[in-house]
């Protein structure tokens, strides 16, 4: 379904070879007066009083060379977080200040939008702040320092302390994707983010933000003049073969129920877990994997059948969720993100805190739930009223015209002919039950997975799950006989974890190198 | 209202999701759109603000109660706690019919509680309305839960507080809370009390006197926002929450004694953390006609915001904070106004103090330069106006105003008050807020 990438590098130390053999071409080539229209995507929405911007490199961590994982979005942050050469980064924020505004950057494996939005009344101040930041980045060490700092202090203390269960996801991510591009998180790692300097940062600006590999985003009430100087402006970016997609590993394979603990001092235990999916939205069965995916687990969403197993029923904790796609910062979203796309997606379960003592029972109780859906697939009751839900849902996936304008970016990436949300839609008319649970079948499977769980007191789990060790749980409060007794199955659900598939790894250790 | 098998939401919406601001600067109010509202006999208010959102409505239910009334000793989250008992139904409507309904109107649906108030929201297609008016008006009015599924919820609600308990901010907040109040019950957060969350699962009896107290018509306001038509609207609440019965008891909330002396304290936190420091004053509660209140909320910005000399010189110059953040909130009561900062290197940590302390005594004593304060008020209008750009955002910037003062014409007052303060007005403000004995100073430090 990817059609967009034309050029492909096979990894990233042969992609830098290549930026250098190709150096010549970009001194050579003949400058572009414009960015071709082809590389704008506009949303005009005129009855909107502000104007959306979203810069697209192609670029992402998966082109972070080895040793220094983080480059990309400390670049990134070192154009919107940073001195310009014609205005200091003090400068910036008096100027942005009294306008309510300001432009930030996102990176992902994949993807690097520069972004931005302003009131129409401003433009005129606004725009010339945002091509300076792209086009004329100062690379100051003060700001490269502070950065680094932020970014240190985001790995070293804040993922691996404050929120467990974002530190599972961080860590199944990392592990499923381990020794590919993709298996560093975008900020990268402590030893990394420590050896990258203003050298590196310019050399992968230089790299990866040309005009080709841009793709620019507008939306709301602009003038097609204004469109005109982005593209004139834009154009004098370096000019060169794309370098930002590389030719993807194969999809790591998982043998048997792998397990990694992360030993801490906590109140509770997070559990993540998952593996590798080939499916991709724009695919027919995507959209019918989405329908099994909203009935198991819709992400904060109280009508998913694992939420109502495991937080309504029993009360083991806040919440319950399933993913075909990368969700990240799940905890303060309500809706899917923009932006954060791949060509690599994993199955996804997130289960929230639940006490230590019920731990080995919500993961038995979880994956249960889960073997019974990969098992018998949605009933027809099931499957019409998870489609009925959607039907409106996706309306609330889009609400704004930034939103709208970073799902087209996503199309583009997707190589979407025509809109993701809307193919959704037509999609939800037609699709039947039989297409969902071959889905299922052709996607989901129980016996090889990669399990994240943040815990203390490491060793008794390791031996309880290795040796299969029978875990009830005695609830706070009382609970119907019908639960109880189903509990009594759950308590003894035989997982076939290895001893060698099971890691205990201090939590200092994470995120090291 | 059956959505199955055709594909009744037109397409076209998921393109023409586009949204108005109506006015600029220059127009005569702040808040841009127009309104209706309408007070029923029972004291139950409702206010739609149409929005040009095709076939999208969105629905907010705001209970003027919060963490703030929670007067009882040992009931600290029962607000929160109560948020979450609301979805489990009615005799009418048991708790699984109520989500198969709201899940059949592919409604994004949540709830929130704060200190002040709690509020439950649903966005949906404009053609459900009456549904949603009928669901909702039937749990305010008929709620009826087991002691069972009570205990159940109080599981999920120790959950939300063992997985919120890992974060430093959390820990900051209970403690400096409880450390800064000694009556009134912002002493502790939405969240509440440790002890009292594990207690819930005894409190069944309190949860049932809890809702006949504060879940009454005159202590409720519903906004709409949206594509819808008012009149229409009114008459559908009209129908479904007309024979709501009043009675709301106003719990008996103690004022605050002014405090005497600066306090102080240090939290030792069990993971790693760059230790933090919070400087907290008690401030004053929110009334859009005070002069006072209004320069507090801009000598916040001019005096900690990202374009104030110390955040440039602490963040950005010396680099000796991660990040400075300061608050002036929006409040019933007389909340704490902070400063909060997480400082690299502990040794730095009463330099810090010490360059905040400075700030303040100079804006206790130079007035404000004329175009900086010029340039904040700009800045506090767009920002709002630019919040404002869906029916969600636009229900959720009104909630805590409209929760406070019981309707929405607080917003142009405010902003009316805010253009006429001058610089000796912020001066005034930070003598009168940022003195030393209404201060209290938290250190939290992580493990070495």
């Amino acid at each position: 379904m990817i059609t967009d990438f034309k050029f492909q590098i096979c990894n990233c130390r042969f992609a830098i070879a290549f930026l250098l053999l190709t150096a010549a071409f970009a001194q050579t080539a003949e400058p572009l007066k414009m960015i071709p229209a082809s590389q704008v995507i506009a949303l005009p929405a005129a009855k909107d009083p502000t104007v959306c911007f979203r810069l697209w490199f192609k670029v992402g961590s998966q082109n972070d060379p080895p040793g220094k994982e983080g480059l990309a979005a400390l670049t990134a942050a070192m154009l919107t977080e940073a001195s310009t050469k014609r205005n200091t980064y003090e400068q910036i924020l008096d100027k942005l200040s009294p306008m309510a505004a300001g432009y930030s950057s996102s990176v992902g494996v994949e993807m690097t939008v520069i972004s931005g939005r302003i009131h129409k009344d401003n433009l005129k101040e606004y725009v010339p702040l945002l091509m300076q930041a792209v086009l004329e980045p100062a690379f100051k060490q003060e700001d490269l320092d502070r950065i680094k700092s932020s970014t240190l202090n985001h790995l070293e203390n804040t993922l691996r302390y404050s929120s467990d269960e974002e530190l599972a996801k961080a860590e199944l991510y990392n592990t499923i994707f381990a020794h590919t591009n993709y298996g560093h998180l975008p900020e990268g790692t402590i030893a990394s983010v420590k050896s990258i300097d203003l050298g590196n940062i310019r050399a992968f600006y230089r790299g990866h933000y040309t005009l080709e590999n841009l793709v620019i985003g507008i939306g709301g009430d602009y003038s097609p003049e204004l469109v005109e100087q982005l593209r004139t402006l834009l154009a004098s970016l370096p000019h060169r073969p794309p370098s930002g997609m590389l030719i993807l590993p194969p999809q790591p394979k998982i043998h048997g129920i792998h397990v990694k603990i992360i030993e801490k001092k906590c109140e509770s235990t997070a559990i993540s877990l998952g593996f590798p999916i080939g499916a991709h939205r724009g695919a027919k069965d995507w959209y019918a994997l989405a329908v099994a995916n909203s009935w198991l687990g819709e992400h904060r969403n109280s009508s998913s059948h694992l939420y109502q197993a495991l937080r309504e029923a029993r009360g083991l904790n806040y919440g319950d969720y399933t993913y075909i796609e990368n969700f990240p910062n799940g905890g303060a979203l309500q809706m899917p993100p923009a932006n954060v796309a791949r060509r690599q997606q994993i199955f996804e379960m997130w289960i929230r805190p639940v006490p230590h003592a019920a731990r080995h029972f919500a993961l038995r109780a979880a994956l249960r739930e889960f073997k019974r859906v990969v098992d018998s697939g949605l009933t027809e009751q099931q499957f019409l009223a998870t489609r009925k839900f959607l039907q409106s849902y996706i309306l609330h996936y889009a609400p704004t015209t930034m939103v709208r304008l970073a799902y087209a970016l996503d199309d583009r990436f997707y190589g979407i002919d025509g809109s993701h949300l809307e193919l959704f839609a037509n999609r939800l008319n037609d699709v039947t039950l039989d297409e969902v649970n071959a889905a299922i079948k052709k996607y989901w499977q129980c016996e090889n997975l990669q399990i994240v769980i943040v815990t203390e007191n490491a060793k008794a789990l390791k031996e309880a799950l290795v040796n299969n060790s029978p875990s009830p749980y005695a609830y706070p409060a009382p609970k119907p006989k019908s639960l109880l007794k189903e509990d009594e199955e759950i308590e003894k659900y035989p997982l076939s974890i290895e001893a060698e598939n099971l890691t205990i790894v201090p939590v200092t250790e994470v995120f090291e190198k | 209202m059956d959505l199955s098998g055709k594909y009744s939401i037109p397409l076209v919406l998921l393109c023409l999701f586009s949204f108005i601001l109506a006015a600029s600067l220059a127009s005569a109010g702040t808040f841009p759109f127009a309104y209706e509202q309408q007070t029923l006999p029972n004291g139950l208010k409702v206010i739609a603000v149409p929005l040009d959102t095709p076939g999208l409505i969105t629905y907010f239910s705001i209970v003027r109660t919060g963490s703030r009334d929670e007067v009882e000793p040992g009931r600290s989250g029962y607000a929160h706690f109560f948020e979450h008992m609301m979805f489990r139904g009615t005799k009418n409507l048991p708790g699984p019919e109520y989500d198969r309904i709201v899940t059949g109107l592919g409604a994004n649906s949540n709830a929130f509680t704060t200190d002040d108030f709690t509020a439950y929201h649903l966005t949906f297609p404009q053609k459900d309305l009456e549904t949603v008016v009928k669901i909702e008006s039937d749990r305010f009015q008929n709620l009826s839960y087991e002691k069972q599924a009570f205990q159940t919820e109080a599981g999920a609600v120790y959950g939300e507080y063992r997985k919120s308990v890992s974060s430093p901010f959390m820990i900051l907040e209970e403690k400096l809370l409880d450390a800064a109040f000694d009556k009134h019950t912002y002493k502790h957060t939405t969240m509440g009390f440790e002890a009292d969350v594990k207690a819930m699962p005894e409190g069944y009896d309190y949860s049932l006197s809890f809702f006949k107290r504060f879940y009454r018509p005159e202590n409720v306001v519903i906004l709409i926002t949206g594509d819808v038509q008012p009149k229409a609207a009114f008459a559908l609440v009209e129908k479904y929450y007309g024979d709501w019965k009043p009675g709301y008891e106003p719990p008996k909330i103690t004022p605050e004694p002014p405090q005497q002396a600066p306090r102080s304290g240090e939290i030792a936190y069990s993971g790693r953390t760059l230790p933090i420091l919070c400087i907290a004053y008690k401030g004053a509660a929110f009334d859009p006609g005070d002069k006072d209140y209004a320069a507090a909320r801009l000598l916040n910005e001019l005096a900690f915001g990202e374009t104030s000399e110390l955040h440039k010189k602490l963040v950005l110059r010396e680099q000796t904070v991660e990040f400075l953040a300061a608050d002036v909130p929006v409040n019933r009561d007389m909340p704490l106004f902070t400063i909060a900062s997480m400082v690299k290197e502990e040794k730095d940590i009463a330099a810090v103090r010490g360059e905040i302390y400075k700030t303040i005594e100079r804006f206790q004593t130079t007035p404000v330069d004329a175009q900086k304060l010029a340039d904040v008020k700009k800045r506090m209008k767009y920002g709002f106006l630019m919040d404002l750009d869906s029916s969600d955002n636009v229900a959720e910037a009104l909630a805590r105003i409209v929760a406070l003062t019981g309707g929405i014409e607080a917003i142009d007052m405010f902003y009316d008050t805010l253009e006429t303060v001058a610089a000796d007005d912020i001066r005034r403000a930070a003598e009168k807020f940022y003195r030393p004995d209404r201060r209290t100073v938290m250190v939290l430090k992580g493990e070495k």
